[in-house]
């Protein structure tokens, strides 16, 4: 009985770190078979950063948890030649392989996407690398930061006239993971419909550079560079230009709020919302436009009122108003306290075989008929040997026996 | 180019997104859905947001609009008269996918939710993109891009560590709703793949709020595993234990990141090499420098020296020197690029990712930034925004046979 949008998809999954383990997530959050191909000399390094108090195991890392579950997972040397034999006959039975490796590797391997075809004539293959497949830099490599350097994205974020503040984490790996999963997932939509396969090569930088869209547009429809006083603009808003827009300072050590208002009739619920103090039916505050000229005073005496009260207090008071106001949330408040996030099953736990119970961070999209599913938790380094060796490939136990203690896995 | 060799050339998509979903629709339009984007008799609102070509602002000529809705076809339709009401249904029983992202329950309170749509055609995917879902005690509050970002934990991670008084900043660029519709579309291809295997249609409600919460790495493992929070850092990752800073600035004016300084003893001999060929390694060919495993630990005189030394070298150069030298050595590092400075760069050109998209209209193509992935058989194909009301002609006439009279009658009433 079909259960899950992506049931009956099998995915051969050499990806690692956290930009293609996160489309694989996607994948097999939704109900794909994914099967993490691994080699045991050179771990996942997510598999590298145990738990506190959880010793030394490769299996104990709660980001590794977290971007892995619900995939099985295989140890293979795919340079022992009966390594490589099975690698094949898995991308045989199977719809996708994705990697994340450099340009170059699955050629080196003997595995570009025409060897694949010959192995799996509809194969989907994803190749997730920092620059692509092709062009002069195409050996160049990246993390998530170097993506975001080099799509414009870091460079985007900061307060005017200090250095880039950039991503505090590779949100980059995030992205590239997303488009990822978008590309395996139109391309099933084009081979249900035709029965074709293809290659997606898709590079992290580039996937970035879309993002800035209308800052290219500027230069090129404008000729105005985005290097000019006032970019970035910190947390107000120059477009659309509107005030007040930003954040604010609250009760508590380093708390903040933010509250955003985009034009007079909001501007008049946030007035009434503070209790009309004087300061806030000043003339100069009275349009959208005054209010973007006088921002600096403006945002000055709206924090006399924030710092009087905690972020949560602030936005509760506001959004009861109909004002667009929220808590800059630590990652503890979303996870033991936000009641949205609680009535919504945001987060949810499950058994690991060395962790005990565990948690993870959710999938945002319900779907009615076929919704996502936690089933497990991460795999253990080299778990599913069994299933993925004997039941699906049909090897012989004895065979499997000698090619453990050969080291093909 | 046949349409039909498009992954998407089969769908057809009613785009009822403001900010916070244009983006689905541009995404499979350019992937070849049709994608009819509804808007009202006066026009999107993103058409009012700048900048503006020639800093014009007209609804023609809104850049972050052009941006945000290539690939799409435009009729005017005010949902709110009955007569709208009906058009809609009557698109909706044709179409394959509705996207929306209005406040939870207004579609309903006009007739038009997913359980009536989908009465006359069951196989209909509708996709509604909220602030924070649609139940739990936040589904009426307001959203915004700062307020996405702020709730669902991104901006707990970015900032200073080094600007003392500095808030939490947020990325700028509209991210928040970009999240979203990027969570929002791929819950969308799920069923899609769920239609195409049973031939139901189904309701995705997809969370901004939620899809943000997921989008902060090492954020909540540290906390939901090690009982941590992490603090924001300039320019780097969030972190529980402080590290180094990483951006380093260059002779013109740019900053370059750099990483993986201390991986391994042949990196770091790499990199000792490249300094001390233009004599400025100062002291770190000392082999004291060279325990990798104690340098990682990142703290001690010996690796903030070794920075030092390394942040001036890096200062005496070109940003696009060092970085061209650092990935030659196999250092993952990147120049700190403002987003127009990646049209200078001719790998991206000899990829064919940018690309010209005409404006006949004006007269003029612009070169625009092309598609985040390279399929091998279906092709990526980017048209220009359409204008307000664009299609009316070919989607109420030809599409649903209204005639020249009827239609000037619905354009008088404030239908169309």
């Amino acid at each position: 009985m079909r259960k899950h949008a992506l049931d009956g998809v099998r995915v051969v999954d050499f990806s690692w770190i956290v930009a293609g383990p996160t489309t694989t997530r996607m994948l097999a959050d939704f109900g794909a078979e994914v099967i993490r191909i691994e080699y045991d000399q050179t771990l996942d390094y997510m598999r590298n950063t145990p738990s506190v108090g959880m010793g030394n195991s490769p299996n104990v890392s709660g980001t590794f948890n977290n971007l892995n579950r619900n995939k099985l997972g295989v140890t293979l040397n795919v340079m022992h030649p009966d390594g490589m034999e099975l690698l094949r006959e898995l991308i045989s039975v199977s719809d996708i392989v994705v990697e994340n490796f450099s340009s170059g590797v699955l050629s080196r391997w003997g595995l570009d996407y025409e060897e694949q075809r010959k192995i799996r004539p509809d194969v989907i293959y994803l190749s997730l690398s920092g620059f692509g497949h092709s062009g002069p830099d195409q050996h160049f490599t990246t993390w998530g930061p170097t993506a975001q350097a080099l799509s414009g994205l870091t460079y985007m974020s900061g307060l005017p006239g200090e250095d880039p503040a950039g991503w505090g984490f590779s949100y980059m790996d995030h992205t590239a993971g997303y488009y990822g999963a978008m590309a395996c997932m139109m391309a099933l939509h084009h081979r249900n419909k035709t029965g074709e396969g293809q290659w997606l090569d898709l590079s992290q930088v580039e996937s970035g550079i879309p993002l800035t869209g209308t800052a290219i547009l500027e230069k090129t429809v404008n000729g105005r560079q985005y290097r000019q006083k006032g970019n970035p603009p910190g947390n107000r808003s120059p477009n659309p230009a509107v005030a007040p827009h930003n954040t604010y300072r609250c009760k508590g050590d380093d708390r903040w709020c933010v509250i955003s208002i985009f034009d007079d009739q909001q501007w008049a619920a946030f007035v009434d919302a503070l209790g009309t103090p004087d300061w806030a039916t000043a003339t100069r505050f009275a349009t959208n436009e005054s209010r973007v000229q006088h921002q600096d005073d403006l945002d000055m005496l709206i924090e006399t009122w924030t710092t009087e009260r905690t972020p949560h207090e602030a936005m509760h008071t506001l959004q009861a108003a109909g004002i667009a106001a929220g808590a800059v949330q630590t990652p503890k408040e979303k996870v033991d306290e936000d009641p949205q996030l609680r009535h919504r099953d945001f987060i949810r736990e499950t058994v690991h075989a060395e962790m005990g119970n565990t948690r993870f961070e959710g999938q945002p999209m319900n779907l009615s008929k076929s919704p996502w599913e936690l089933r497990l938790p991460s795999p253990l380094l080299g778990e599913h040997a069994d299933y993925v060796y004997h039941q699906l490939l049909g090897t012989p136990d004895e065979e499997i026996a000698r090619m453990a203690e050969e080291a093909v896995f | 180019m046949n349409d039909d060799q498009r992954a998407l050339s089969d769908i057809t998509m009613l785009d009822l997104c403001d900010e916070k979903g244009q983006l689905m629709g541009k995404l499979m339009g350019d992937m070849g859905a049709r994608v009819i984007k509804i808007e009202p008799p006066s026009g999107a609102r993103a058409r009012s947001i700048g900048p503006f070509l020639n800093d014009e602002d007209d609804p023609e000529y809104s850049l972050y609009f052009w941006a945000n809705n290539t690939s799409k076809e435009s009729i005017t339709l005010n949902l709110e008269s009955e007569g709208g009401q009906s058009i809609f249904r009557q698109l909706a029983s044709k179409a394959n996918v509705v996207l929306e992202s209005f406040d939870p329950g207004y579609l309903s309170s006009l007739g038009l939710d997913y359980a009536s749509l989908s009465a006359d055609n069951p196989e209909l995917i509708m996709t509604s993109l909220t602030g924070f879902g649609q139940d739990g005690p936040y589904r009426d509050y307001k959203t915004s891009d700062i307020v996405a970002l702020a709730m669902g934990g991104v901006m707990h991670s970015c900032g200073y560590d080094d600007v003392p008084g500095s808030p939490p900043i947020r990325p700028s660029g509209g991210h928040g709703y970009m999240i979203g519709a990027h969570y929002a579309l791929m819950g969308t291809l799920m069923a899609l793949n769920w239609r195409d295997m049973t031939g139901e249609g189904q309701y995705v409600d997809a969370s901004i709020h939620e899809a943000c919460s997921c989008t902060t790495e090492a954020a909540m493992p540290q906390y939901m595993y090690n009982g941590d929070v992490v603090h924001r850092q300039t320019g780097r990752h969030h972190g529980v234990a402080s590290t180094p800073k990483t951006l380093c600035a260059t002779s013109d004016g740019k900053f370059v990141n750099v990483f993986a300084v201390f991986t391994s003893l042949h990196a770091w001999r790499t990199l000792v090499t490249w300094m001390d060929s233009e004599d400025m390694a100062e002291d770190l060919t000392d082999e004291k420098y060279l325990d990798m495993a104690a340098m990682r630990t990142r703290s001690g005189p010996e690796v903030s020296h070794a920075y030092d030394v390394l942040r001036r070298f890096i200062a005496s150069h070109p940003a696009d020197y060092i970085y061209r030298g650092s990935q030659e050595r196999k250092f993952p590092w990147g120049v700190v690029r403002s987003p127009d400075e990646t049209l200078d760069d001719p790998h991206l050109w000899e990829r064919g990712f940018f690309e010209e998209v005409e404006h006949p209209e004006i007269g003029q193509s612009f070169v625009y930034p092309g598609r985040p992935y390279v399929f091998s058989k279906t092709p990526w194909q980017t048209r220009r925004a359409p204008l307000l009301g664009e299609h009316n002609k070919k989607v109420y006439g030809q599409d649903l046979g209204i005639s020249d009279t009827e239609l000037e009658g619905l354009v008088s009433s404030g239908v169309i």
